[in-house]
């Protein structure tokens, strides 16, 4: 009996041709994929106001926490009330035009919608309180704010939790200043992490250390919730 | 140091006599049968407090129902001279836990206060800390749950929703415990208060029959009741060194 293998053949081709598409397109994918997400993109929304963090704390050196009192007695650093701007500005550059705007939310009794972007997947507890008392600066996380117009995140373009601070990479602190660097640290766990390795806590103060890091503080449950 | 020295020495630390007692706190709760009356309300303080789903009827019959807290019921003898004795089932925390060392990815563990904990990002749902778990406390999401307008409103922040594919169980609250000792902290203390942190559930007990504390603390609360001679822990031959102690209840001879 004569047997051809040539329809078997045939098939296999096929199979081949399948497969080599099946990879080529898994790399060209992946590829996409590490160009989308790998990319960082600077995040800077359009806040109701065209709100200069340069101008008050870079320019006029105002303390963060004089606007964002709740940093140090609160989870959330808060965000100022109108009545807190109006303090100021119902002497200060009242005839320009962006405070007209802000007189208009008091005038009329409304809220600033203001744009929240520094923002923590909603499965991680982080206290501004802690920290803030521990003496760190809040341009650790935060980056150079008062050098910025408008404030800026680098983050990934998808829609995982990770975000990039637009830090110069110092990771500062009140007292001891430039404690540890890694250029453009993503907003993420190890941002986290590597800080709480780094830093014992004395007498309540955040102290580099070679090794170790603070009791308790590499638990995964003193982030996680 | 070498790779392998450090395993060893971890392994070392772990396997050390007494290394659970040198823990910084070690929460225990006890759990007194003779005030318990099965009346549940534990169980709704504990599903308020930590975001459990109502899994709706389909998954309840497919036995999917997640409670983190339940009452077990128990009968005993024939009719008409039935006794109902009842018994409130969370995870145990057990020191020695089976479910613990079965993870694949260690995303339950034993944390520095003594409590078995559960990390819901980690977890990838092989379920296997379920089936080594000796009181079945352990719940899986077989799907995601919604909770309807407006009774998202009642979330608690402090507690993440978790997602299908996860596996969960009790707490003993630790977003409460981990409050506490803010609380402390900004009071300059270093340790908390006994009766400062109570689970929802301690909290709730209309006949104060649960006890929570810190059982490295003698003078707490919880270690008075555990030195009472009715105390006797679930499924003990088991060798699991669990936290939550149940004091038996007394009943008339005869």
């Amino acid at each position: 009996m004569n047997v051809s293998i040539q329809p078997a053949l045939k098939s296999l081709q096929t199979a081949a041709l399948i497969a080599v598409v099946a990879v080529v397109g898994i790399f060209v994918g992946y590829f996409i994929d590490f160009l989308i997400t790998d990319n960082p993109e600077v995040s800077a929304p359009e806040q109701p106001i065209a709100f200069s963090h340069k101008i008050h704390a870079g320019d006029n050196e105002i303390p963060c926490q004089y606007c964002h009192t709740e940093a140090r007695r609160s989870p959330s650093a808060g965000v100022p009330s109108v009545n807190k701007c109006m303090g100021c500005h119902n002497e200060v550059a009242t005839e320009s035009p962006l405070i007209r705007q802000v007189s208009e939310y008091w005038e009329n009794k409304e809220p600033i919608p203001w744009v929240k972007v520094h923002d923590l997947p909603d499965f991680v507890h982080f206290t501004h309180k802690r920290h803030v008392q521990a003496g760190i600066a809040c341009q650790t996380c935060h980056g150079p704010v008062e050098t910025m117009d408008k404030i800026s995140v680098h983050s990934r373009n998808n829609d995982g939790p990770t975000l990039l601070a637009s830090t110069t990479g110092e990771i500062m602190n009140s007292e001891t200043s430039a404690v540890a660097a890694t250029q453009n640290d993503h907003w993420e766990m190890g941002l986290c992490l590597n800080c709480h390795k780094q830093h014992d806590v004395v007498d309540g103060k955040a102290v580099r250390v070679d090794d170790g890091g603070f009791d308790n503080g590499l638990d995964c449950w003193t982030c996680h919730k | 140091m070498s790779f392998l020295d450090r395993i060893t020495e971890g392994w070392r630390k772990n396997r050390k006599p007494g290394y659970y007692e040198d823990f910084d706190y070690h929460w225990a709760m006890t759990i007194d049968l003779d005030q318990c009356s099965g009346c549940g309300a534990c169980v709704t303080a504990c599903q308020a407090e930590n975001n459990l789903p109502i899994v709706g009827e389909d998954a309840f019959t497919k036995g999917r129902e997640i409670k983190w807290l339940r009452i077990e019921h128990y009968w005993e003898g024939e009719y008409p001279d039935v006794k109902l004795n009842v018994i409130p089932m969370m995870c145990q925390h057990c020191d020695s836990a089976p479910c613990e060392t079965v993870c694949p990815v260690s995303a339950t563990y034993h944390n520095q206060d003594g409590l078995n904990t559960q990390i819901y990002n980690r977890c990838i749902g092989t379920r296997s800390c379920a089936v080594y778990c000796p009181y079945e406390v352990r719940y899986f999401n077989y799907n995601d749950h919604t909770w309807e307008s407006p009774l998202d409103q009642q979330l608690n922040p402090d507690v993440s929703v978790r997602e299908k594919g996860v596996m969960e169980k009790c707490t003993f609250c630790i977003q409460r415990i981990r409050q506490a000792k803010d609380n402390a902290k900004d009071d300059g203390r270093r340790r908390v208060r006994d009766g400062e942190v109570q689970p929802a559930c301690v909290q709730t007990c209309p006949s104060k029959a649960m006890v929570f504390g810190d059982r490295n603390d003698p003078q707490s609360q919880v270690s008075q009741s555990l030195n009472d001679p009715r105390s006797y822990k679930v499924l003990d031959e088991l060798n699991t060194n669990s936290s939550v102690v149940y004091l038996k209840k007394v009943e008339a001879e005869g």
